[in-house]
């Protein structure tokens, strides 16, 4: 790709205006770029390609640098380590409060809205005209979990007549997958205003195999069979795109309708549910219920932080909005944050996530072996933090685009810098180069009152900063489903006293990860897309 | 009932963000000024900022007692075998460490603002344990004493560990012979063999006062200095007919009780006795030993070590450590502590006058007249 500084930059725009005119026309001016889905440095020539690839260096080489040096000042700055470790330990322990403000303001939010009764708050709008596309990408899963989707949706307190439902299968998933579809068709279709079976080609040129490349594809063709034919304009639709073990609660729809038509900017929000990972929480092993629901706290903290959110996982937003930046990308692992950030840039800013405080349910990874569950989390959370790739576009993009708001430019890119490294760094500079010192410190370090006092102190600080798992465990067991009845009593016990497993998780399953996420990329070593088995077949 | 659409307002966030910022800008220079060893006195009806120092010791047994100036110091939870004592204020402070059928270790040592003094405690059982090693066993592996009517004659003034056979009869077949026993035996027969003249008839004799275990490595013998014993870095040296514990490694490595802090001569025998006073005084003037600066601290290269006054028959490491000693005198086996801080502590661990020893694999044994035994190191809990 040539440098906007380079005369034939501007040929080059102009020929590929000319011919793709039809197909850019409708898209936001800055969406027509040809980078705007750039999804990593190669895919750059030039200028473009350093800064990119630098960007992408950047998270790991500031994680490792973090981790070294702590080492290195351990070893020659012992006493200066250990104020700063103190301090850290503060920090984490004010932190800990102050995201526990946050989840137990959502927790409080999510059981108001999951007790409204939002049929009857509909009632005084009228939005017969609006049309509820879901977009169901999967790969390989059974058919129990198809159906459990399904019939979510026809269990859900909203007219199945105004609901478009796109089951779109994978060709690289052989026959069986696409006939599973076809199965699910015949018996469900008759049911729902529209149904659309959709077989994402396997060979399609710069994609990503991948969910995100799946809807891609499913997007554009209810687009052409359904949306365009019937004549359903596209500001009349709100477009759900679940994960295949999304089972929506009964009042979903009128929910994401009364946010939709209430908002200040419905055409410029996504609207983001908690996903509650407890579909097998009964059935999954007591890691991966703690990975699960960590993953919900998270989700809640951001629920009420929701300038700082993007989408995550099953989410909602207009087919008009999806239709102006061309449905997003098909090339990146990250999809479901990465639409929204391509949403943000596209509209110079404006866009933002609105919370919905109201939960669908989701399955906790699982596998089934212990150990295959472990390497399956493990996967899993790799995936989610190679997330990280996102902040490469954002920077480079918001570098680009100048009509976002440079306060905005600056709050994002920090924001979401600090998350990435702190998501890698501090578990392990708390739970382990915590430490360091006392180990790798000088003689006169070791014979200090300091050195002595150092462990006990973080020590202290950490079982204050436990506070927050009680918290945990408190709401954890309120969003728990029924008790089965072959599953005993005694797991209500176990739920409660897996939340010690937190500081391993949070370092086996969030720490390394996100550095084995962030180093593949500072390598240029990208990574591909793994879908999550999540239910035996 | 209308939904609560609004999430969290911005400026609570921010309120509550900023509370924690005050609490962290407050919290911060008060832990890292807690940590350092300063506290906040309420004594004398004033309040008033003093600084400590601390104190760490380790002890070989667990389910002792600790003292520090005639109080109990609670039992650590974790880690039982190391007590970290905080709080303690600058100045010199007495420890004790003990336990009722244990020697009583005790130590005086000076305590500084800002920084833990290290000790290291052993206790030895008042009465000895020994392992009877005897040239017949049962079949279930009992020692069988043959031709003996009472065990008064068999132990006098220490306690078995393993229960014993004891017959009149002299007969032997019922028993199998002990490899052991014979292995045993043949080590106090070699340590008799290398030697030109009997080691035991040269104790007894009291031709010398020094002599080495043959079962130690032999390096160096020479008329005014022998270095006869060594583990790790630190050796045991015969030099003008005392025993010396020599560091031979690097100072940043050399063992907290060798270093002191450089001070006057005065505050140094007041700290740490007048004989290290004296040694230091003699060190610094001294071209052939000097002392070793390290920073804030100086160390002495090497430590005299209490002979009691008496005669050393045979001297070795203590089992499985270089901080002690095994020293054989006149009238028993000891173990002494190279820390001579304050003083030396040196506890009995055989008692007699006619008997001798092996170190053998960390091993103690001894042989007492006819009969062999392993000194029992370990202590059993209570």
């Amino acid at each position: 790709m040539l440098h906007p500084k380079n005369p034939l930059f501007y040929l080059q725009t102009a020929l590929y205006s000319l011919v793709f005119m039809d197909e850019q026309s409708h898209l936001l001016p800055y969406a027509r770029r040809a980078d705007f889905r750039v999804s990593r440095a190669t895919e750059l020539t030039g200028k473009d390609y350093r800064f990119y690839r630098f960007l992408e260096i950047v998270p790991g080489l500031a994680a490792w640098l973090t981790l070294i040096g702590i080492i290195l000042a351990s070893m020659y700055a012992p006493f200066y380590a250990a104020y700063f470790i103190i301090a850290f330990a503060i920090y984490w322990v004010l932190k800990t409060i102050f995201l526990s403000y946050h989840v137990r303001y959502n927790w409080k939010r999510l059981r108001h809205h999951m007790e409204l009764d939002w049929q009857l708050l509909m009632q005084k709008f009228s939005y017969g005209q609006y049309y509820q596309l879901i977009i169901l990408p999967y790969y390989q899963e059974p058919k129990e979990v198809l159906d459990g989707a399904i019939k979510g949706l026809l269990a859900a307190k909203y007219d199945p007549k105004k609901l478009i439902v796109v089951l779109a299968a994978e060709a690289r998933a052989g026959e069986e997958a696409g006939q599973m579809a076809r199965e699910i068709e015949t018996e469900y279709a008759a049911q729902f205003g529209h149904f659309l079976v959709t077989i994402h080609p396997a060979d399609i040129a710069g994609e990503l195999a991948g969910k995100g490349s799946n809807t891609h594809f499913a997007l554009q063709e209810v687009r052409r069979k359904i949306i365009d034919t019937n004549a359903i304009p596209y500001k009349n639709i709100l477009t759900s795109i679940f994960d295949i073990d999304t089972v929506i609660y009964p009042d979903y729809f009128n929910c994401l309708m009364w946010h939709f038509l209430t908002t200040e900017n419905p055409y410029k929000s996504a609207f983001q549910p908690v996903p509650l990972f407890t579909n097998n929480l009964w059935d999954a092993p007591a890691l991966s219920r703690v990975m699960a629901m960590s993953s919900t706290f998270w989700q809640m903290i951001m629920q009420e932080r929701p300038d700082k959110a993007a989408t995550f996982s099953s989410h909602s937003v207009s087919f008009q909005a999806l239709y102006e930046i061309g449905y997003g990308q098909a090339n990146v692992v990250s999809e479901d944050s990465r639409i929204f950030w391509n949403l943000l840039i596209a509209n110079n800013g404006n866009f933002e996530v609105v919370s919905l405080s109201y939960p669908i349910a989701m399955d906790a990874t699982i596998a089934p072996t212990w150990w295959g569950t472990m390497k399956n989390i493990y996967k899993q959370h790799r995936r989610w933090t190679y997330g990280v790739e996102n902040w490469c576009y954002i920077i480079y993009h918001f570098s680009k685009n100048k009509a976002i708001p440079l306060k905005k430019r600056w709050a994002i890119a920090l924001m979401q810098g600090e998350g990435y490294w702190s998501l890698v760094t501090n578990p392990i500079m708390l739970f382990i180069l915590g430490w360091a010192p006392i180990f790798l410190g000088t003689r006169e370090f070791h014979a200090t009152v300091l050195s002595y006092e150092l462990p006990i102190m973080v020590r202290n600080l950490l079982i204050v900063s436990m506070v927050g798992l009680v918290v945990s465990s408190i709401i954890s067991l309120s969003l728990t489903p029924p008790r089965p009845d072959h599953h005993s009593r005694f797991r209500y016990v176990v739920m409660v006293l897996q939340w010690i497993m937190v500081p391993l998780t949070m370092i086996v399953f969030s720490a390394i990860p996100g550095l084995d996420a962030q180093t593949r990329l500072m390598f240029g070593k990208y990574m591909g897309f793994w879908v999550t088995p999540k239910r035996e077949k | 009932m209308e939904p609560q659409i609004e999430s969290l307002s911005l400026k609570s966030r921010q309120r509550f963000f900023l509370s924690l910022v005050v609490i962290f800008v407050l919290a911060l220079p008060a832990l890292i000024f807690y940590t350092t060893g300063y506290r906040l006195n309420f004594e004398n009806q004033e309040t008033a900022i003093v600084t400590t120092g601390g104190m760490y010791i380790t002890t070989d047994n667990l389910e002792v007692d600790v003292y520090l100036d005639e109080e109990q110091v609670d039992r650590p939870r974790l880690f039982r075998s190391a007590y970290y004592i905080q709080n303690i204020a600058a100045g010199q402070h007495r420890v004790v460490v003990q336990r009722p059928d244990l020697l009583t270790w005790v130590k005086e040592l000076p305590i500084d603002a800002y920084i833990v003094t290290e000790a290291s405690a052993f206790n030895m059982p008042i009465v000895p344990h020994v392992r009877p090693i005897t040239k017949y066993v049962t079949a279930t592996g009992t020692p069988v004493y043959l031709g003996v009517a009472s065990t008064t004659q068999l132990f006098s003034g220490v306690t078995t560990t393993l229960p014993v056979l004891i017959t009149l009869s002299t007969r032997t077949g019922n028993y199998k012979l002990n490899d052991e026993y014979t292995f045993v035996k043949s080590l106090f027969a070699s340590s008799t063999a290398t030697s030109t003249k009997s080691v035991f008839k040269k104790i007894m004799d009291e031709v010398d006062r020094f002599r080495f275990s043959t079962s130690t490595e032999v390096l160096i013998e020479a008329t005014t200095t022998e270095v006869l014993v060594e583990r790790g870095n630190m050796s045991l040296v015969e030099k003008t007919g005392e025993l010396y514990a020599v560091w031979n490694g690097t100072v940043q490595n050399i063992p907290y009780y060798f270093c002191i802090t450089n001070d006057t001569p005065s505050s140094t025998a007041l700290r740490y006795g007048n004989h290290v006073a004296l040694q230091v005084s003699k060190l610094l003037l001294s071209t052939t030993t000097p002392m070793l600066i390290d920073s804030n601290r100086i160390c002495r290269p090497e430590i005299k070590l209490d002979r009691l006054r008496q005669d050393v028959y045979l001297y070795d490491f203590f089992p499985n450590s270089s901080d002690l000693v095994l020293l054989q005198l006149q009238d028993g086996l000891y173990v002494t502590e190279i820390d001579d801080r304050s003083w030396q502590n040196t506890q009995q661990v055989y008692p007699g006058t006619d008997f001798r020893t092996v170190v053998e694999n960390g091993v103690i044994y001894i042989m007492d007249g006819d009969k062999y035994f392993e000194l029992v190191t370990e202590i059993q809990p209570i």
